[in-house]
């Protein structure tokens, strides 16, 4: 139950640094590292690491 | 303008999307591959059954914490043995030494129960921050034996999150958040506990169900760290440990000194085992160089020769807690003396238990793997009967 409990929050912090992505529009800093942030969590999602 | 601005912010998106998806299949993929490929093992000629841990502990079924258990049953009645590899996934000479028992070991009395990948969701995990290689090869007198290299703790894909401090059960003691993920720390475990808890708890219920005897549990430690090239004990089983230290010591020129298991720290196998069954425990530790931390890369070559200047210079200047010199601690070395000193502990055993004793033979002994090479006693499974390869 709690690990279901974290992949949703995995899930919700993924879609929110996606969201941040798509709507980032000034800083390419910015949007290189919303995408570094999504790594791990896109990994634990797919359940690889 | 704007239509262009636009463009421009799409295409950078584009590109940097494209990029990210790339970072997540290139590093992904060789740990995906990892967390699903087999390994083989041969059903020897001893082999009579192969059980599941989960025949033991219901919770772990159909979970990454059930594992194979072999039964090598002997013609004729006797006492009862476990010979536990992989607890901590990252010491592969425990695995090793379990596999060539299974590929060669014939029982003639007694039974012997053999788990080689205990821990099997550690086995399908990796510490890439520490360089670990993901595979490891044996060479063998036909080519070679291909192996996944694991971790001391089961992946977190298999029980997450970790808490903030792991409560032992049933003491209560507190002990690290990672603990709860290690094998070596969970016993005796609980039936409806975290996973790592129901899979100590399986192979607590096969030896009280079964009436096992002797339970070895063999791990590899640092050359830094003082409890190594040992037989842990506790009070109940030290006279025996004690007899096959010094035989090995007297008969095949090896030392593995007998360290006595404290009362006081819980969840290891040497201490809850024999507290929570009637099963006399040990735990053999054999010096692995690979899993020091001042070392040169590590690579698969040092997995396997255990050579390494680092720890050469620090020998030099008596750092270490073992013998150390430019011969290193081969895989063989490790693997021959967890060999010969669980035989040696069934010797014992068997002597002082004449109503119970545990005889088997086919497995070689520290001089043979030393001279042969582990791959030696490690079957082709391309050539191995129908039905008799085991996917792990």
């Amino acid at each position: 139950m709690i690990m279901i409990a974290y992949y949703v929050i995995t899930a919700f912090v993924l879609v929110l640094a996606g969201w941040n992505f798509v709507r980032e529009k000034k800083s390419r800093d910015d949007l290189a590292l919303y995408l570094l942030v999504m790594i791990p969590l896109l990994l634990r999602l797919l359940r690889v690491k | 303008m704007k239509d262009d601005g636009m463009k421009r912010e799409v295409l950078l998106k584009a590109v940097l999307a494209g990029a990210f998806l790339g970072l997540v299949l290139w590093g992904g993929l060789p740990l995906f591959r990892h967390r699903h490929s087999d390994v083989p093992i041969i059903k020897g000629p001893g082999v009579t059954a192969v059980l599941r841990l989960s025949d033991f502990s219901p919770g772990l079924k159909g979970t990454e914490g059930d594992t194979y258990v072999f039964v090598l049953q002997g013609k004729e009645p006797g006492g009862k043995a476990l010979i536990i590899g992989n607890t901590h996934s990252n010491e592969p000479e425990g695995m090793l030494t379990a596999l060539v028992f299974i590929e060669n070991a014939v029982v003639d009395k007694g039974t012997v129960y053999i788990i080689p990948f205990f821990n099997n969701s550690g086995s399908r995990n990796t510490r890439p921050g520490d360089g670990y290689p993901l595979y490891f090869d044996v060479p063998t007198d036909w080519g070679s034996r291909r192996f996944r290299y694991g971790n001391r703790d089961a992946s977190p894909l298999d029980q997450w999150p970790d808490p903030d401090v792991y409560i032992h059960y049933p003491d209560r003691q507190l002990l690290s958040f990672i603990d709860v993920r290690n094998t070596n720390r969970t016993w005796p475990g609980r039936p409806n506990g975290p996973l790592m808890e129901r899979v100590t708890f399986g192979a607590m219920e096969l030896m009280r169900r079964d009436k096992i005897d002797v339970a070895v549990d063999i791990h590899g430690a640092e050359t830094m760290f003082p409890v190594t090239n040992c037989i842990v004990a506790p009070e109940r089983s030290v006279k025996i440990a004690t007899l096959a230290s010094l035989t090995v010591k007297a008969r095949e020129g090896f030392e593995n000194h007998v360290e006595p298991s404290p009362a006081g720290f819980r969840g290891l196998s040497h201490r809850e085992i024999g507290d929570h069954s009637a099963t006399l425990p040990f735990l053999l530790e054999a010096p692995i160089p690979f899993l020091d931390q001042p070392t040169g890369p590590k690579t698969t070559k040092f997995l396997l020769d255990g050579k390494d200047p680092f720890l050469l210079s620090l020998s030099k200047k008596k750092k270490l807690f073992v013998p150390y010199d430019e011969s290193g601690w081969s895989l063989e070395k490790r693997v021959g003396q967890n060999l010969s000193v669980t035989l040696e502990i069934f010797r014992q055993f068997s002597k002082k238990t004449a109503n119970r004793p545990i005889v088997l033979r086919g497995v070689p002994r520290y001089a043979d793997v030393v001279k042969n090479g582990v791959g030696r006693y490690l079957g082709d499974p391309a050539k191995a009967a129908a039905g008799g390869v085991v996917m792990n």
